[in-house]
């Protein structure tokens, strides 16, 4: 049995390399549309990832969640009050058992000025365990620590990009002034990736009390940021949260959310949606490129047939059944299959080396991708020489005496 | 009493070539012993050809009885002829008919390929044969690296490998110089004494008389020798 496998496979290769322009054409057809397919649909992963690293990295990868005030879409403007979150209600939402950190914040665009340098710049108040919440701890100097919170300090930490913006080379101690107060820096954040036009080093920090009383003057909070216990429902944690805060807020029926609820999920999905619809449309065209190839490859397929007409009607009049000879034209085709997979999975590879030096996307690789490769070359391959090879099969025996 | 091996009663086949009717065979009997060596002879365009496509189970009849070995096979699936075409007929093809790309060795088993059974002793079994055609220094050939003499015997070892009942030979020496197709039919010869059932086509006198039984078709039909 196995020497007969053997040299079935033998003699199909053989006879595939018996016309190898054909081969090489039919093998070239398939590896530019794999090349196609296994670049976008890498280049897809590796956007995505990306967007997850970046999330990862300041704890927002999973078992957290941040709450906004003012309802809305999840991008764009509030369409409610956004005066209604307060500490309070954050109070609440940390007797829940599966929140293990709250960590509130106030916000607002101020401008910073310091010697002649002066830009409008996102200003946060927050707490101390913001460190902890976000995963973003200071670089130089220190953080916002509670005695700073309960003196109501004028002290800020700055965004890793800043310092060099105010073009200092020893920024610590140095007096900034935020919307005409004076604030002395007490520590540089570490840089953290950003996605899209949302630049994460860009911000000051300064302590919760101080921007409440001294710098925004208001009684409720911006947003809060919470850290779950590991392998928290989100679901359920979503529902515990809006139930809790609409009581609170005196939201029933259909009065909409006076916050917005963003979970992990949410912002994956928000920041790779346009990326996806590229995706998949460049995608689609990879797939019509592969039918294409599919085309050819039957085109070139029915070519070797009537020429190798003879030798199929000798085989047939040897013995061979009309499903030894389907099985010898998809075999062939597996061999072309593979072999463009391979091709069609390490130049796809080169392409992303190529693509990364002018992108920012980095290359990715990745198994998943080789067996994409494989399946999808194999499924073209055999799906478009079923026919040929039925066409095969069914040749007449009696052609070999009648050529005479 | 001797077996009969091939029985043909009343064939009939008829080609259309678009509203043409051709009528190749009309009524053909005949009756073929075990261990016999018969030769059918005709003109080009006299059925003959048909009738061994027939003969060999590589056509169908339109009308009449076959029976092959015992087995009426007029009316069997294609699938069912081509076991007992790989298991009871060999052939011997005017064009030789050789892959291309296989040597030699590979051309004499690919019957067996067919088989799904290929073993050891198979290869063995197949190098005594080409030696014995005296081919033992070509096995490793391909067909474009052997003279016609050789490939036909090529062919002749391929037929035989299957241990066939029937030989069919269709105008085996038709691409042959003479000293080759003395060869051949000398091999012809001794394959039939040691009891192998051959029928030949051929337009050949000379070549017919190696046959012990001579048969003329004519439009379709044997004619009185």
């Amino acid at each position: 049995m196995k020497i007969s496998f053997f040299q079935f496979l033998k003699d199909i290769f053989k006879e595939l390399l018996s016309n190898k322009i054909n081969f090489l054409f039919m093998c070239l057809a398939l590896t530019i549309s794999l090349i196609a397919l296994n670049t976008i649909y890498s280049l897809g992963l590796s956007a995505k990832k990306q967007v997850l690293d970046a999330l990862a990295s300041v704890q927002f990868g999973k078992d957290a969640m941040l709450i906004i005030a003012g309802g809305g879409r999840i991008i764009g403007l509030t369409t409610t009050r956004t005066d209604t979150l307060k500490l309070e209600d954050v109070e609440e939402i940390k007797k829940l058992d599966f929140v293990t950190l709250a960590s509130p914040m106030s916000r607002g665009t101020l401008e910073v000025s310091y010697k002649d340098f002066a830009e409008k710049l996102r200003v946060e108040g927050v707490f101390p365990n913001y460190t902890i919440a976000n995963n973003w701890y200071p670089k130089i100097g220190r953080f916002i620590n509670e005695n700073d919170l309960k003196s109501m300090t004028k002290v800020c930490v700055l965004g890793a990009d800043i310092p060099e913006r105010l073009n200092t080379k020893n920024i610590i101690g140095e007096k900034i002034k935020i919307a005409g107060e004076t604030f002395e820096v007490i520590g540089v954040l570490e840089s953290k990736p950003s996605f899209g036009h949302f630049r994460r080093d860009e911000r000051v920090i300064i302590p919760f009390t101080t921007a409440q009383r001294r710098v925004f003057n208001k009684d409720y909070i911006d947003a809060v940021k919470l850290l779950f216990r590991e392998g928290t429902d989100m679901k359920m944690a979503e529902n515990k949260i809006r139930e809790i805060l609409r009581k609170r807020h005196n939201l029933f029926g259909i009065a909409p959310d006076d916050f917005r609820i963003i979970t992990p999920d949410l912002a994956i999905s928000v920041f790779t949606k346009t990326m996806r619809t590229i995706n998949v449309f460049l995608l689609a065209i990879a797939l019509i490129s592969l039918i294409i190839s599919g085309v050819i490859i039957m085109n070139l397929m029915y070519a070797n047939i009537e020429e190798k007409a003879p030798i199929i009607a000798l085989r047939i009049a040897l013995g061979a059944s009309s499903k030894k000879i389907i099985e010898h034209y998809l075999i062939m085709s597996l061999f072309i299959a593979i072999i463009s997979g391979i091709a069609g999975w390490i130049l796809s590879l080169f392409l992303m080396e190529i693509i990364s030096f002018f992108t920012p996307l980095k290359p990715i690789f990745s198994w998943w991708i080789f067996l994409l490769s494989f399946l999808f070359a194999s499924f073209t391959g055999i799906s478009f020489t079923l026919i040929p090879a039925i066409r095969a099969s069914q040749i007449d025996p009696a052609i070999l005496l009648k050529s005479l | 009493m001797v077996k009969k091996l091939v029985i043909l009663k009343g064939i009939t086949k008829t080609y259309y070539t678009g509203r043409i009717a051709y009528q190749v065979l009309r009524g053909i009997d005949l009756e073929v012993e075990e261990g016999e060596f018969l030769a059918i002879m005709g003109v080009s365009g006299s059925g003959k050809s048909t009738l061994l496509n027939i003969i060999g189970l590589l056509d169908k009849p339109d009308y009449g009885t076959y029976i092959l070995d015992g087995q009426e096979v007029s009316k069997l699936s294609k699938k069912e002829l081509a076991y007992i075409r790989n298991r009871k007929i060999g052939f011997v093809f005017q064009a030789f008919h050789l892959v291309p790309w296989a040597t030699a060795l590979e051309n004499v088993l690919m019957p067996l390929l067919y088989r799904g059974n290929l073993k050891k002793e198979d290869e063995e079994r197949a190098l005594q044969f080409l030696t014995r055609l005296g081919l033992e220094k070509r096995i490793n050939a391909k067909p474009s690296e052997l003279s016609g003499g050789e490939q036909q015997r090529v062919a002749i070892a391929r037929a035989l490998i299957t241990k066939p009942k029937l030989l069919l030979a269709d105008e085996p020496t038709g691409n042959l110089d003479s000293k080759s197709s003395q060869e051949v039919m000398k091999i012809f010869k001794e394959l039939n004494k040691n009891g192998l059932t051959i029928i030949m086509v051929t337009h050949d006198p000379e070549i017919a008389k190696f046959a012990q039984r001579i048969k003329i078709i004519k439009d379709g039909i044997f004619v009185e020798e």
